[in-house]
């Protein structure tokens, strides 16, 4: 399995073999990269974040124990990365574009895609957008990161059934602010 | 059961998580509650469509500054071992052959006068012996400085941040290190590079110069994010000159509400 290799590789990493924290990299910088783009919404911010990420999993690798799962300390860090950068972070987003933003993140928009639709996704891009933090987190992890709510639960520290709580608050928070959002 | 009861089962649902038996239970609720079947089918609709949220892609020099990084940690981390172990053996690859021969000849001076019983001799050796310490400490420390420099100066902001994370590793900063980072914390495009470099230099508040540069930056910043943790810091410095520079920035019109009522907030305490 993938996760127990994770977990072999970061323990030689640990041991020493710093190298090796390169096979790491390779696995997960683009799904590292692709939450901390949903939690800045800035690209810039999020490449320098993921070196971050990587930079701090070497130098407290000690702290990595492989009683769970690599993954899961991995974002465990991110979070924590993220916190320390501040969190008004978000502020800076509403003096870029998002609509441009939106326009190229909502997919490459073939000629053929129906109007509605186009429409329907940049709303979806934009109300998630407003989402608050924990809200956000909790369905990027779960979305795009596709982990399960009891891995989601081991990355934030709380229970499994907050976890599906807070899905749930978040997916109306969600419905709530698209419905509202005038397209 | 009441509707709220089945919240986490929806949730579940969402994510094609729910055991049969919970899935049955559900079921039957939906069967008898067009309220929660409505609900579920529109939570389920914008599910979908998150699918087609895509992220976009990450440059391709992200793998370069990693290996960059990775380069650099491990050679900050194989001297770190080294201090550990002996200076003499961290600062090896530092010498050249003729520092070699002069060892050397230091060693053959000790042990002739070891030989000749002479104390004062070795005493003399060995102070010498430490002078040439001395100097070589001090070059890895330029190295030091020199690469912590450079790497302000780089295109790229992940190495600049790393330029200033480098400056924890320098004992004694400078002049030129401190007007290097003042430089990066007021000019910097970054704003993230701007944030470490306030930190670094929050480190460094024992020097005067640094003080006086921090009071003068936060007139210069206009980022909420800066405006917002150079309050923090000034506070943290208990510095009251900020409070003249404080005051000069809430003149400016186009300030942050939430900046401006912890600006307000923070020359309270300092005053
Ligand atoms: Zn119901």
């Amino acid at each position: 399995m993938n996760s127990l290799a994770d977990n072999t590789i970061m323990l030689k990493v640990k041991a020493g073999d710093l190298d090796k924290m390169a096979l790491l990299f390779e696995r997960y910088h683009r799904p590292l990269y692709g939450f901390l783009f949903h939690m800045t919404y800035q690209r810039e911010t999020s490449e320098d974040l993921v070196q971050q990420v990587f930079y701090k999993m070497l130098k407290y690798r000690e702290t990595f124990t492989a009683t769970g799962e690599f993954v899961h300390w991995m974002y465990s860090i991110a979070r924590n990365t993220l916190k320390d950068q501040g969190k008004s972070l978000k502020q800076r987003v509403k003096h870029e574009n998002t609509d441009d933003l939106a326009e190229r993140l909502s997919g490459g928009l073939t000629p053929e895609e129906h109007l509605e639709k186009k429409q329907a996704k940049l709303g979806l891009y934009k109300a998630m957008e407003k989402l608050s933090d924990s809200h956000r987190e909790v369905l990027t992890l779960c979305k795009f990161q596709e982990l399960k709510y009891q891995e989601i639960a081991q990355i934030l520290d709380i229970s499994e059934i907050a976890v599906k709580t807070r899905a749930h608050r978040a997916m109306q928070e969600l419905k709530s602010i698209y419905e509202n959002t005038e397209r | 059961m009441k509707c709220e009861q089945y919240e986490e089962l929806f949730a579940g649902w969402l994510n094609n998580e729910l055991k049969p038996a919970e899935k049955e239970m559900l079921e039957q609720h939906l069967t008898g509650c067009p309220a929660c079947r409505a609900e579920l089918a529109s939570m389920q609709q914008l599910w979908a469509m998150m699918d087609e949220v895509e992220v976009p892609e990450p440059s391709a020099n992200m793998k370069t500054d990693f290996s960059a990084m990775l380069n650099d940690f491990k050679t900050a981390e194989a001297n770190k071992k080294g201090t550990t172990t002996g200076i003499k053996e961290q600062l090896s690859w530092l010498w050249d052959w003729k520092q070699k021969w002069s060892l050397a000849f230091n060693l053959a001076l000790i042990a002739i006068s070891f030989g000749c019983g002479y104390l004062v001799f070795n005493l003399a050796g060995n102070s010498k012996q430490d002078q040439q310490m001395a100097a070589l400490t001090s070059q890895v420390h330029e190295l030091k400085q020199t690469m912590m420099l450079a790497l302000l100066e780089n295109p790229s902001a992940s190495e600049r941040m790393r330029g200033v994370s480098y400056t924890g590793e320098i004992k004694h900063a400078d002049k030129e290190v401190i007007d290097a980072l003042l430089s990066t914390l007021n000019n910097d495009p970054n704003v993230n590079v701007r944030l470490s470099t306030l930190e670094a230099l929050t480190h460094l508040a024992s020097h005067p110069e640094v003080r006086a540069g921090l009071v003068q930056s936060i007139t210069l910043q206009d980022s909420p994010l800066m405006q917002s943790a150079i309050a923090d810091v000034m506070l943290k410095l208990q510095e009251r000159r900020s409070v003249k520079s404080f005051r000069e920035l809430l003149k400016q019109k186009n300030l942050d509400h939430g900046v401006r009522d912890k600006i307000k907030e923070t020359i309270t305490q300092l005053i």
